[in-house]
């Protein structure tokens, strides 16, 4: 097992992502409002040995009532619609939002227009757009880096 | 193809099924003028029976026949308004009816409670709501609601172009991109008349074991991280990681998106890509064994795999489970054996020593199906790419339908046709099979084990929703 833990942090150094140690954190709360499951698969990936998010102070966190930001994916569905205001209301303030993939930024969306409310900024005010179909993991990461910036700022 | 009258259809279905055929799927056609059921046989084999819907006569159902059906019928009733006489309680499947009592189950008794769960979870997992009747610890009965992501895929897809009509199914779920893509793409072939020449049925082949391959791998991570081990967890997420920039240095795509096609592939290797795209699989090979040798030694893991939400090669025939969860059952049976659209000769469909239909085989199971699909690689990593365009030999018909096993089990796919243009399409995936396999698995089991039971299958929502 030791042999195990120590293969998973050579792995780590090797993606170009600044160091850690910037003194903040910010607290993430998923939701998926509609996706295909490629950004899920992606976001995953950026908690996994290569990225490792929790270094930079960016953790998943289980409920919105512990989250500073809420990353969502997807096209918005109309029935995912009340589930993601109502997480969004379950946030304290100050809050932010972050609309992860081009489903939830709005473009080049397929569906049916009866079943979709729309882009993730008809809905919430939006901080971050994270484009990519889906984005990669190191994108996600330094998308999400930038905003530990801006909230420090 | 002539449908049946309504009383003709039962009989027919119910003949079909006791000659031995299976049922695939069901769905209505474009405005609900028709149902169609799909049936399939040992040799995979595909047939499909009609039977008109008529203002005034309910079409039967078939679920007392076929319980599979149970899915498909509350689909058409919910997006098509087809009634189907027989089929009670009708409860809603892609409407969301506020009502619970229209939904659940009911369940009553001394100490029976509900815990609801989702749509949002509280990792990062697609969106979807179960419904846990229990007795203390002890799932009673579970009541899944999905289709929270459901986009109307098929119906934005109607009136495009067949070759457009590939953007809609590819877009349905990331982690079958390929499979869906595939199913869609031959059936459209069928309906086209065209078979794909050798070189294109390895280049699909390879695509489709590459998809397998890393969907395996983060369900092995995802296995690890319903028992709570991390280190297990973060290795296989690792490899994962490493076939997905695997997909990306041959394709440019890191889920495989756009490259199946129908009637042709885009995708051109030199022999120089294609060895180490074969070394990459080498070595992961190797990582993936010691990997899963350390973790077949670590208690913590294995312990809590045996006997856990347990669906043996009855229930599976019984619920239409499909692919490594069908096959941990002792169900010896894979889309891909025999499939002559697809480079699978000499293929043998494996199923583990001990196939209990527990996590503990259908965990063992997706070891096995991983070795496999690397053998395929290895083998067809042999050579550069570029295949030919599929050639017109056989005769055009407005239907085409074909199956394609994905990482989850066998994806069906219709496509009714009018000229070049798209009537109707459906998709019918290995996770829309297995969803109510994994309600009852969990029954009888204890509530903490749910994500491990879940897991165990890793179903996807997307992919049923569409």
């Amino acid at each position: 097992m030791l042999t195990l833990l120590r293969d998973l942090r050579r792995l780590r150094r090797s993606v170009a992502l600044p160091a850690p140690g910037r003194g903040r954190s910010l607290a993430v709360r998923h939701v998926d409002a509609g996706s295909c499951n490629g950004c899920e698969h992606e976001l995953t990936l950026a908690s996994s040995p290569y990225y490792d998010l929790q270094r930079f102070g960016l953790g998943i966190v289980a409920s919105p009532r512990h989250a500073d930001v809420l990353l969502v994916t997807g096209p918005v569905t109309t029935r995912m619609r009340e589930p993601l205001l109502t997480a969004y209301a379950a946030m304290p303030e100050p809050r932010l939002v972050a609309a992860l993939g081009d489903c939830a930024l709005g473009c080049g969306v397929l569906g049916s227009p009866q079943e979709l409310v729309g882009a993730v900024d008809t809905l919430l005010p939006v901080d971050l757009r994270i484009p990519g179909c889906p984005p990669r993991p190191d994108e996600i990461a330094a998308a999400l880096l930038e905003l530990v910036d801006a909230a420090r700022a | 193809m002539t449908p049946h009258s309504a009383a003709s259809y039962r009989a027919v279905v119910e003949d079909a099924l006791a000659a031995g055929w299976r049922f695939a799927g069901l769905h209505a056609t474009a405005q609900g003028a028709l149902v169609r059921a799909a049936l399939v046989d040992a040799g995979g084999r595909l047939r499909l029976e009609s039977v008109l819907v008529d203002q005034n006569v309910s079409v039967p159902t078939i679920v007392d026949l076929a319980p599979s059906a149970g899915w498909d019928e509350r689909e058409a009733h919910d997006l098509f308004g087809v009634r189907f006489a027989g089929h009670e309680p009708m409860r809603p499947l892609v409407d969301h009816d506020l009502e619970l009592s229209r939904w659940t189950v009911p369940v009553r008794g001394h100490d029976a409670y509900q815990v609801a769960v989702g749509p949002i979870h509280a990792g990062v997992i697609e969106s979807g709501h179960f419904r846990f009747h229990l007795v203390g610890d002890r799932i009673l009965h579970l009541d899944a609601r999905l289709f929270y992501k459901h986009r109307g895929l098929e119906r934005a897809a109607e009136q495009s172009t067949l070759e457009r009509g590939a953007a809609y199914v590819g877009r349905a779920c990331a982690a079958c991109a390929v499979a869906n893509g595939l199913a869609y793409a031959h059936a459209c072939e069928e309906a086209l008349g065209l078979r794909p020449p050798p070189e294109l049925m390895r280049v699909r082949t390879i695509l489709l074991e590459l998809e397998r391959a890393w969907s395996h791998l983060n369900d092995l991570a995802a296995v690890c991280a319903g028992v709570g081990f991390a280190a297990g967890n973060n290795r296989f997420a690792a490899l994962t990681e490493r076939l997905r920039r695997l997909n990306a240095d041959l394709t440019g795509h890191r889920f495989l998106f756009g490259i199946v096609r129908v009637g042709g592939s885009a995708l051109e290797l030199d022999s120089t890509a294609v060895r180490s795209a074969a070394a990459t699989v080498a070595s992961v090979r190797a990582e993936a064994a010691s990997a899963w040798r350390e973790l077949s030694f670590n208690g913590s893991v294995v312990d809590r795999l045996p006997g856990v939400g347990v669906v043996d090669a009855e229930d599976a025939v019984r619920l239409g489970t499909v692919g490594p969860a069908a096959r941990a059952g002792g169900l010896r049976e894979d889309a891909r054996a025999g499939d002559p659209r697809l480079a699978y000769a000499g293929f043998e469909t494996v199923v583990p020593d001990q196939p209990a239909g527990d996590v503990e085989a259908r965990t063992t199971q997706r070891v096995l199906e991983l070795r496999q699909s690397l053998d395929v690689l290895e083998t067809l990593l042999d050579g550069p790419v570029r295949a030919t365009p599929a050639q017109r030999t056989g005769v055009e018909a407005p239907i085409g339908a074909a199956r394609v096993e994905s990482a989850r089990g066998a994806t069906l796919c219709v496509v009714e046709r009018s000229g070049d243009l798209l009537e109707r399409v459906r998709l019918r995936t290995g996770s829309y099979a297995n969803w109510p396999s994994v309600a009852f698995a969990a029954a009888d089991n204890l509530l903490p084990d749910f994500p491990l039971i879940n897991k165990s299958f890793e179903l996807c929502y997307a992919c049923a929703d569409r």
